[in-house]
């Protein structure tokens, strides 16, 4: 008896092991690269060598004139500015409209056929490539006249809305009906049933669709790089002015590498509030 | 306080399935109706119908003498409480009793009266700040009673209040409610299917199945004056013992004959049969678990047929014992003394009062005779 409780013991051992190495090994594939990242930013462009040894070791002295030059080619203040505009909009816009278009849409398809095929309609629109879509839209922008930050925000909140009906639709499941039914028993109309009951009862999706869009929209190079092309560059973002850091003749990882981190910050605290959200939404959605 | 009628009342779905049929039903102010049956009898659905949280497919739907039927749930003074409390989870136990007041626009002070007020009624008041996440099954249900008595409704609809609760909390609700009532004396129209909640609760019951109603009437006659085989063997547990039965007609008195046995019958039970030409035709008979007697506990055998059967199974209960039988292959139910002292596997001799027999309809499953 002894022997087996130890054999399972060892197994045991051994599992846990094992998922702890594995954990450190994939812990790794995220540390290192910032761990590169953070180094290089702070190195000077005449420390940079081949070697492995040279790669990773530290700094000589930790200077932060990378990022203040980063700041001025790139315009830091008002590139970020135009980014934290177009982000901030965008996710404004997407939370209200995505999640009163996902109500609709969610509580009437399985009655109406045709909500379902609004629903399916709009879910498809995921696996049509953006590449398919760059030219006819950079056309069409331009034409209309929304080559601009305000071009920027429409096109978003189209490209992101099958993903975030998804999203929603799915959450609203978890919703029971009896809730409306019981707000509409209390007086409620469905217009003030979905903003007193049903937007704040979304929290949790609310804020996972914040974070996947706006780490979407915030890294994205390509939609603005084609739609602002036109501009004189007053709505750049701030990935677009990261480009410059690659040019023809090289790319300067020292300067790109902290604008990277500087671009980074806003991400990580949007992220850290809306962690303890979604944690917050995990928990409340337990206790029935 | 209102009144309320459903005249021929008829819900079909859109695939084609009919959930009420033909329901007709006149409501008295401040009665307590109850609505029972088994799971899919329709019984939900017609509240939902008079909630408007359903269409009602034809038919009328009064309420205080004005039609109902395309009015909007807001707008027909009725307050629900659901089976799952459906309670709004981001809101305090004040927020959501406060929501259908604030709805309707009135002053913040009256709002904080008539809620403070409901609270004391519900022995609420000191869970006023807390979130329904933090409050037991019965706190939560009675939150719900108070959402629905801040708003004083005419009509208040209950679907199923007590289920989720355990046995011993719903003993206690169940006289809560029924305090309620007496205190508020709103009409209440309450679903259930528990017919032990439909009993002590209902004025009168509406036993309803595959959308259509049984019987409309109170709990006394729906035990003793069933009117038809569903209804007897429904409500009253241990239920019903319904036997199969031939009627033989002898010396002009009819009498029963259940297998071997012989079932004589009263004067007025054996006329009626006679006169409806039941002789030598099958029936139901019926007979309550309380009216079938052991042989010990008897103090007379007048009117009493004696059974001969083996008790195939028995059950303690405290205050009652349950002997099952088996006669002719019918199992049958006795509800007897406690301190009987037959055994399982025992052959007793049992005493079938003849004044309570039952007779249904074996075709219609209606009653001949209570």
């Amino acid at each position: 008896m002894a022997t087996i409780k130890k054999k399972i013991k060892n197994k045991g051992n051994i599992a846990v092991w094992g998922r702890t190495l594995l954990l450190i090994l994939l812990a790794l594939t995220i540390v290192f690269p910032l761990y590169m990242t953070v180094i290089i930013a702070f190195k000077q462009p005449t420390e940079m060598t081949n070697d492995v040894s040279g790669a990773l070791a530290l700094p000589r002295h930790f200077s932060f004139q990378n990022f203040i030059q980063a700041i001025q080619t790139t315009d830091f203040f008002h590139t970020i500015g135009n980014s934290l505009f177009i982000t901030i909009v965008t996710l404004i816009v997407v939370v209200i409209f995505h999640s009163m278009a996902a109500y609709a849409i969610g509580r009437k398809m399985n009655k109406h056929k045709s909500f379902n095929f609004l629903y399916l309609y709009f879910i498809s629109g995921m696996f049509v490539p953006f590449s398919m879509l760059m030219l006819p839209l950079v056309k069409e922008t331009s034409i209309i006249g929304i080559d601009n930050k305000l071009g920027l925000i429409i096109l978003y909140t189209v490209f992101f809305f099958p993903m975030n009906l998804l999203l929603y639709t799915g959450y609203l499941k978890n919703i029971p009906l009896a809730l409306e039914e019981a707000a509409y028993v209390d007086g409620a109309t469905t217009w003030t049933t979905f903003w007193k009951v049903i937007f704040p009862l979304l929290k949790p999706m609310h804020a996972t669709v914040i974070v996947l869009t706006a780490l979407s929209v915030w890294n994205d190079v390509m939609t603005p790089l084609v739609i602002l092309s036109g501009g004189s560059g007053k709505d750049t973002t701030l990935p677009l002015a990261q480009l410059l850091f690659q040019t023809q003749f090289g790319t300067n990882y020292n300067l790109a590498f902290a604008s990277y981190l500087l671009a980074l910050v806003p991400i990580l605290i949007l992220y850290l509030f809306a962690q303890k959200q979604i944690i917050n939404g995990v928990v409340n959605g337990s206790v029935k | 306080m209102a009144n309320l009628s459903l005249s021929h009342v008829n819900k079909v779905y859109d695939n084609g399935f009919e959930a009420v049929k033909d329901f007709n039903l006149e409501i008295e102010d401040k009665e307590f109706i109850i609505f029972v049956g088994p799971s899919g009898c329709g019984k939900s659905t017609t509240l939902r119908m008079i909630a408007g949280l359903e269409d009602i497919s034809s038919g009328e739907l009064k309420i205080d003498g004005k039609v109902m039927n395309d009015v909007e749930p807001k707008d027909r003074d009725i307050a629900m409480v659901f089976q799952n409390y459906a309670l709004y989870p981001h809101m305090t136990v004040f927020d959501n009793m406060a929501f259908g007041l604030k709805l309707r626009k009135l002053p913040k002070e009256e709002i904080k009266e008539k809620v403070v007020h409901a609270a004391k009624i519900l022995d609420l008041e000191h869970l006023l700040d807390r979130k329904p996440s933090a409050l037991s099954g019965g706190q939560r249900q009675r939150v719900a009673m108070g959402r629905a008595i801040v708003r004083n409704p005419k009509v208040f609809l209950m679907d199923e209040p007590l289920s989720n609760l355990d046995a011993k909390l719903r003993v206690q609700m169940r006289q809560e409610i029924s305090k309620l009532h007496r205190q508020l004396g709103t009409t209440i129209i309450y679903v259930t299917h528990d017919q032990t909640e439909a009993m002590t609760l209902g004025t009168r019951i509406v036993v309803m199945k595959d959308g259509v109603v049984q019987q409309i009437d109170t709990p006394y006659n729906l035990y003793n004056k069933p009117k038809n085989m569903f209804v007897a063997g429904f409500i009253g547990s241990p239920q019903m013992n319904l036997l199969d039965a031939t009627c033989k007609v002898k010396d002009d008195e009819a009498y029963l004959e259940v297998g071997n046995n012989k079932i004589n019958l009263p004067k007025e039970k054996s006329e009626k049969l006679i006169k409806e030409n039941y002789a030598d035709k099958k029936i139901v008979m019926g007979i309550r678990p309380e009216d079938i007697y052991d042989r010990e506990s008897l103090e007379s055998d007048v009117d009493k047929v004696m059974l001969h059967a083996k008790v195939s199974d028995m059950e303690m209960l405290g205050a009652e014992t349950f002997l099952y039988f088996d006669i002719n292959g019918n199992s049958i139910t006795a509800r007897v003394d406690p301190k009987t002292t037959i055994k399982t596997g025992d052959t007793a001799e049992i005493a079938l009062d003849i004044h309570k027999i039952h007779l249904f309809d074996k075709e219609t499953s209606k009653t001949i005779i209570n």
